[in-house]
């Protein structure tokens, strides 16, 4: 296949994507206004993107953000349906970059995602909100309060797998 | 099993409507269009123009039309807030007063119109994932994608992860179900304790798992790989999707309304 991605890659892809949606129905804790916590369902795309390099991550949070999109959709502005779908997890295929260091690629990686939230609930605030409250505070705040609190626990998990699998599982291939 | 969230895909309900019929790509157009011309909206013309056009796309698909309001609840804190927001700090003629409260006549003009805005928002795209299934939209997109080949964007290997994706989800949801059940017949607590408590009580779960999805993933692999795919070049389709003289008018009403409610917004003798 054109420009590397091999046929094992792609598949690969889609059974993590695949998994990750599964996971992403089991709720460990639900913030009060949508967000919800669900332990791992990061995980399977960020170790994707650790085994596979960025851009087979980055296209497998693509995916997986339309998926998201089909089960569980939240529209409320054209740019928001970019920034908080398949953008927010296309931006988790980051860690790739960082395969050497995986807990760092993990920060980074999340840290991405809660980017393209922010500037989303930006968009909305700007497209629904009259003046006077400040767009860039409120979203950092509502996002950082499900988004933080999953980005530590996606730490301790793929620590966790990391060392349960004694580093087979974060070794790169292909 | 208690933890799992009620999962839908897509929420598609098969039919044989003319909206049914469109090609995805119509579909998708249409709504994309949709979504952009519904920002320009300024007046209770233009919005009268939007609800009419979703009311009629809406009789035309014969789907219940409670179903077009399923996704509502996440979006209702959202609504009230718009709503309340608008009502009280736009300034304006009083309508009346609530304490230091000051709602007025605009701020329920444009609360109005805020509200209708989520509203047809999440009409619309209930009514597109009602009326297509998955696949037809993965290939949609595909079809949408694909001259953004030429800047690198890899539109046939996204709809071939997104199609293997959705082939293997319900395969995977019962894997893991089936797992979970045989850690808790060995005595594993998925329910109970802290947070922390609990993700550690996921690994026994996620390792299995992983493990499995890899073994099916490769397996797949060899399978198309000894079946000769290589990718989207030269490759053919058994379905071709095929755009006729229904998209054509479809595609010719979009433009009319979008030309109409953009036109309402500039035009000067509202």
């Amino acid at each position: 296949m054109r420009k590397g991605i091999t046929v094992h890659a792609l598949v690969e892809a889609a059974v993590l994507v695949a998994l990750a949606t599964v996971l992403s129905v089991i709720v460990v804790y639900r913030a009060p206004q949508g967000g919800s916590v669900t332990p791992a369902s990061m995980v399977p795309l960020l170790v994707l993107a650790l085994r596979r390099g960025p851009r087979v991550g980055v296209m497998a949070g693509v995916v997986y953000g339309f998926l998201q999109l089909l089960i569980e959709p939240m529209v409320v502005h054209w740019a928001q349906l970019v920034l908080d779908y398949p953008l927010a997890f296309g931006l988790l295929g980051l860690a790739g970059f960082l395969g050497r260091q995986p807990y760092v690629a993990v920060v980074v990686a999340i840290a991405g995602r809660l980017a393209s939230h922010v500037v989303s609930g930006v968009v909305f605030f700007a497209a629904y909100a009259p003046p006077g409250v400040d767009p860039w505070v409120y979203s950092l705040v509502y996002n950082s309060t499900y988004l933080v609190p999953e980005m530590a626990l996606s730490l301790v998990v793929v620590f966790l797998l990391n060392a349960g699998t004694r580093g087979q599982i974060l070794r790169k291939v292909g | 099993m208690s933890m799992f969230r009620d999962i839908t895909i897509g929420q598609y309900l098969s039919g044989s409507s003319v909206v049914h019929r469109l090609d995805p790509r119509t579909k998708i157009t249409i709504v994309g269009v949709f979504m952009v011309v519904l920002f320009t909206a300024a007046s209770a013309t233009a919005y009268g123009v939007l609800i009419a056009f979703t009311a009629l796309a809406v009789a035309l698909a014969h789907v219940p039309t409670g179903m077009l309001f399923r996704g509502l609840r996440p979006i209702l804190f959202l609504l009230l807030l718009t709503f309340v927001l608008q009502l009280f700090l736009t300034r304006g003629r009083v309508l009346f007063e609530l304490g230091p409260l000051v709602a007025t006549w605009e701020g329920l003009r444009l609360g109005v119109f805020m509200v209708l805005r989520l509203l047809l928002l999440l009409v619309v795209a209930s009514l597109l994932t009602l009326t297509t299934s998955p696949v037809s939209l993965t290939d949609g997109l595909e079809a949408i994608l694909a001259p953004f080949g030429v800047v690198g964007v890899p539109a046939h290997e996204l709809a071939m992860m997104m199609t293997i994706a959705l082939r293997f989800i319900p395969t995977l949801m019962e894997e893991a179900d089936k797992i979970m059940k045989a850690q808790m017949a060995r005595g594993a607590d998925f329910e109970t304790g802290n947070p922390l408590r609990r993700v550690r009580s996921l690994v026994p779960l996620l390792v299995p798992l992983f493990v499995s999805a890899f073994r099916r993933a490769d397996e797949l692999a060899t399978a198309m790989e000894s079946r000769c795919y290589r990718g989207g070049t030269k490759r053919t389709r058994l379905n071709r999707l095929k755009a006729g003289a229904l998209d054509a008018l479809a595609a010719a009403a979009t433009a009319v309304m979008a030309l109409v409610v953009i036109g309402l917004r500039w035009w000067p003798f509202r």
